[in-house]
């Protein structure tokens, strides 16, 4: 309801009244030190005058004094409570702490008492996009269109926020209109063009195809459409939705322009009818005739004969494939085994594959003591060496592979890529010591490729040598950044944060993993503000269709795996912490280190605080008049091992809110539905937990973590002393007899899932574990556990490894037997090695040169 | 399979990790929103079944001094090392340059490349025909001089 008229508190004498508009005035050239001293003037005659305080602290706000700041607007609001003023600066403030919720709540009471402000109403449109808000954001648009008819931009922001909201028929009135209507438009206009662009769209996905053809046709016609790739893409589109038999032309100029682009040769080949996904006899003939002429046509691409070799079989194929293997192996190649790896599916084209590999192998073959006959060129024989250690080591032959590596090493010992893969292979087959070794030797070859040095980053991380790879990745960071871990983080690496957190896991330092999931939780939080400022600017530019697949990716960021894995892994910990609150205080491990590591950790950690301390001086030491601008800005660390975030309240409350998105986002993902049953179940929270579980039951039935927590929900259900609601008791009693039987006792639902399962060493290893949550002695869990290394049992390193984690968990004294039999098992690996061996292990994946005959070769290289 | 085709906002979070693994010269996900939201049609991928394996980003300059024709500029362009010898860096940057002349008319792109970086002088100067226009001493954070190269795309005007 409008105020009758001006409150007495907020009018001004003709003086003050004169320099409150020079406050203003002061404020939007950012002329802060004048705006303050007149606010201050206006305040020391009317201290509770509610708008000035805004406006004092708004000022003092981009000065920096953020605190300070916030106090006097919130005073200026509470005194001033029907000031469009008060509200707009209050809202102002919210946004700059990303706080859109309360933001937008302010802006609709500051549009209450000035509902014209094109200001208020232009900031409340871009909060209510950010918020989705999509049927408030059509009335704003509508009331800033109507206000502003001259301005193009307005009918644009129109059309989009019906677009969002689901109207496309309305989205089209407005364009239709909006063209009808639009002057000077001049030639050759890039923003017009992407107007008719985002038009035709709308056109395609209301289904009038013939319509969107018209429209698109006559203005590339006229030139009012200039972006030619997109033409042609909707083009070829459209008549083949209209199933024109212009169509084949279409997506035949659309290949021209780029022969290297797979969705032409998918779209050319749909055009007729033809399914690459689902080739059959009939219509292979043809789909083959057709990439055949398309590789005559365009000699230097390479698609059209990929693609056939997917499509071909039999002796066609053995054909085609030897010409393309042989001659990228001559060319020397390196990804050449990454492009075929997906016809391995196909078992027929995986021999056919290695027979023709092996047979260029042995006409290339020559002995390693005598130069290389004058017929035979040497790199085509290294990388037929390469190219079979990667299929082999695919197909799980790591040993035969390794054996090809070393013959290729031996030949031709400076080349990054064979160090690279034989570190794979190592890794592999569990030594992630001996991995990172070789890694290392490869980035020894070229210090200048940041590829190489990433890598071995990496595979340094995985050894558990954390300070290490840092100190590598140091190499290529900024050197004014506090620390290469900070620049890695500021820059947004999740490789980085990632493998730095599951190392940080794996040696059971919960803190630093923590801290940097959180990490990267935080840095998805960055990328969902991104979106923000595009609001506004991208209805200035007129780029609609990519604008509106931007908030379609945003709609669904969290779904992209980094996110998915920092957010499960995060919600484990947490978990632990809530059912053993020791673990917050218990010092990170140290173990694996030697007294003289340990203490060059200490001094190293000395120097990085030093380092972080100065920096935090030089920021602060800042002028004070500087425009700060609105936005919070990166808070300070003040958390460096993350204790504070281990130790803060409320773990399961944190880990749910990490867990959140995942629920809609990831419907299909097995981890997820566990992470979300752990935190819920101990959340009390019986029907999410229960329905987590029906979801793991959907993917996979069989599943052993599933089985675990299924036994799990039994239990504590069973053994509930407050009694649920009746609706939740209802719903249970229902559902849980679907996942386990009623009658049926738990050591009983246990065994019968081991015997179903006896040769999968996953499922016996999950038995075991619900064998001592049901207080079996510790005996009879290790017997069960032994089984995993009989013969006919399926055994893989990562169950292995978690086996090995249990045993030390309940602290068995059969460990030791475990691991020594694993390293039986498991030859190549030194994920077993006896814990003494560890220190020299991660010495030896530190140390430069390789250990054989090529030694002193090496340090010829580097040197 | 190596598919060439412009770039989608999907593929940003991609570009970026491509850029963070290959080069010391990086960028937050907004530069890449800001290029991507800007000039829609300039920049490509190189994509192998979901993965980003090679990037151009480009932008048209928008700081154009008086009388200065439009043009295009290379913001950051890299292959991953394991897809080399593909000439995928040369059917980017095609690519790219194409939409520059067509969609805005460019008269010229421009780049910058470390003076050390005898690789990338390679692929522009002696595969792409580009020009060295100027030494621009200590371009790159760490002091290194960049050559700003040059290439006139007039063959390309409709």
């Amino acid at each position: 309801m409008p105020p009758a008229g001006i409150p007495p508190a907020r009018a001004l004498p003709s003086k003050e009244s004169a320099l409150f508009k020079e406050v203003l005035h002061y404020y939007e050239d950012r002329q802060l030190k004048k705006g303050l001293k007149a606010a201050d003037t206006i305040l020391k005659k009317f201290p509770n005058h509610g708008e000035t305080l805004c406006m004092k602290g708004l000022i003092l706000t981009h000065m920096g004094r953020r605190e300070e700041g916030l106090e006097l607007v919130k005073q200026g609001v509470r005194l001033d409570l029907t000031s469009h003023i008060c509200w707009h600066v209050f809202g102002l403030i919210q946004k700059g702490q990303k706080n859109y919720e309360e933001a937008l709540k302010s802006y609709t009471q500051a549009l209450r008492f000035d509902k014209d402000n094109m200001n208020i109403l232009r900031d409340a449109a871009h909060l209510q996009t950010q918020l989705r808000h999509y049927d408030a954001l059509v009335e704003t648009r509508h009331t800033l269109l109507r206000l502003r008819p001259q301005l193009r931009q307005n009918w644009i922001a129109l059309a989009v926020a019906y677009t969002l909201s689901g109207n496309l028929i309305e989205a089209k009135h407005v364009l239709e209109q909006f063209e009808r209507i639009v002057k000077n438009v001049p030639d050759y206009d890039v923003e017009m063009s992407e107007v008719l662009l985002y038009h035709v769209r709308i056109l395609e996905d209301l289904g009038e195809h013939a319509e969107a053809l018209a429209l698109l046709d006559s203005s590339a016609k006229s030139r009012t459409i200039i972006d030619r790739v997109a033409i042609m893409e909707f083009r070829a589109r459209l008549l083949s939705k209209l199933k024109s038999p212009e169509a084949q032309q279409a997506w035949q100029g659309l290949i021209e322009q780029n022969p290297d682009c797979y969705g032409y040769y998918n779209g050319i080949l749909a055009n007729r009818g033809i399914d690459l996904d689902a080739i059959t006899d009939e219509t292979r003939g043809e789909a083959l005739q057709v990439l055949h002429d398309f590789s005559q046509q365009f000699s230097r691409a390479a698609a059209p004969l990929r693609i056939a070799l997917t499509v071909a079989v039999g002796d066609e194929f053995k054909a085609l494939i030897e010409s393309y293997l042989r001659s990228r192996l001559e060319k020397g190649i390196p990804s050449v085994f990454t492009d075929l790896k997906a016809l391995y599916r196909d078992a027929a084209k995986r021999e056919t594959i290695e027979s023709i590999a092996h047979a260029l192998l042995d006409s290339l073959a020559h002995a390693s003591d005598a130069p290389c006959p004058r017929s035979i060129d040497p790199a085509t024989y290294v990388w037929t060496l390469y190219f079979l250690a990667q299929h082999h080591s695919h197909l799980g032959r790591h040993k035969r592979a390794l054996e090809l590596l070393d013959t290729a090493l031996a030949h031709t010992p400076t080349l990054p890529e064979l160090y690279l893969f034989r570190g794979r292979v190592l890794k592999r087959v569990g030594d992630p010591y001996g991995a990172a070794r070789w890694v290392d030797q490869a980035r020894l070859l070229d210090l200048q490729d940041r590829f190489l040095n990433t890598r071995c980053g990496k595979y340094r991380l995985r050894a558990g040598l954390i300070d290490e790879a840092v100190e590598v990745f140091g190499l290529f960071t900024k050197k004014d950044a506090a620390s290469p871990a900070q620049d890695l983080e500021d820059m947004q690496s999740l490789l980085y944060l990632t493998e730095e957190a599951d190392a940080q896991l794996r040696l059971g330092n919960y803190a630093m993993a923590l801290k940097k999931y959180v990490g990267i939780a935080k840095i998805f939080d960055d990328f969902e503000d991104d979106q923000f400022d595009f609001h506004g600017y991208s209805v200035r530019k007129f780029t609609i269709n990519i604008y509106l697949n931007m908030l379609k990716w945003e709609d669904t960021l969290r779904s992209h795996p980094a996110y998915v894995h920092a957010a499960i892994a995060a919600s484990r910990i947490l978990v632990r912490v809530h059912d053993d609150p020791t673990v917050t205080t218990k010092p990170a491990s140290q173990s694996h280190l030697s007294d003289a590591e340990k203490k060059a950790k200490k001094k190293a950690k000395k120097a990085e605080k030093k380092v972080q301390e100065d920096s935090k001086k030089g920021a602060s030491a800042n002028s004070t008049n500087e425009d700060k601008g609105l936005d919070a800005g990166p808070p300070k660390d003040d958390d460096p091992d993350g204790t504070k975030l281990l130790q803060a309240p409320e773990p399961l409350e944190r880990a749910a809110k990490l867990l959140k998105p995942l629920s809609s986002l990831t419907k299909d993902n097995l981890e997820a539905w566990f992470a979300i049953y752990d935190v819920a179940v101990r959340r009390k929270k019986y029907l999410q937990a229960l329905q987590a579980l029906n979801h793991a039951h959907r993917l996979d039935p069989d599943s052993p973590e599933l089985h675990i927590r299924v036994v799990d929900f039994k239990r504590r259900w069973s053994s509930l002393s407050d009694k649920p609601a009746e609706s939740v008791v209802d719903v249970v009693s229902s559902c849980l007899p679907k996942l386990i039987p009623d009658e049926v006792s738990l050591e009983l639902f246990n065994s019968q899932y081991l015997q179903r399962h006896s040769s999968r060493g996953a499922a016996i290893l999950a038995a075991a574990k619900v064998s001592r949550a049901l207080d079996a002695p510790r005996e009879e869990v290790e017997a069960t556990v032994f089984n995993t290394l009989n013969a006919d049992v399926e055994l893989d390193l990562e169950t292995a490894v978690a086996i090995d984690a249990f045993l030390s968990e309940i602290q068995s004294p059969r460990e030791d037997e475990f691991r020594t039999a694993c390293q039986q098992k498991f030859e190549l690996s030194s994920v077993f090695a006896p814990r003494e061996e560890v220190p020299a292990l991660r010495r030896s994946a530190l140390q430069q040169g390789i250990v054989d005959g090529n030694e002193s070769k090496k340090e010829e290289m580097i040197s | 399979m190596v598919s060439i085709r412009p770039a989608r906002v999907e593929d940003l979070m991609g570009m970026q990790a491509c850029n963070l693994q290959n080069l010391p010269e990086n960028y937050t996900l907004k530069y890449y929103l800001y290029h991507a939201l800007t000039w829609p049609q300039l920049s490509y991928v190189a994509e192998e079944d979901g993965k980003i394996v090679g990037y151009i980003l480009a932008k048209m300059e928008e700081d154009v001094a008086e009388g200065d024709e439009p043009h295009g500029h290379v913001t950051s362009i890299s292959v991953l090392r394991s897809y080399r010898r593909l000439g995928l860096a040369k059917r980017l940057m095609i690519q790219s340059q194409e939409a520059m002349a067509t969609v805005y008319k460019a008269s010229y792109v421009s780049l910058h490349v470390r003076k050390s970086n005898r690789a990338a002088l390679g692929l522009y100067r002696d595969t792409l025909g580009f020009t060295v226009k100027d030494i621009e001493k200590g371009y790159y954070a760490d002091g290194e001089d960049a050559y700003a190269m040059r290439l006139s795309l007039k063959h390309l005007a409709r």
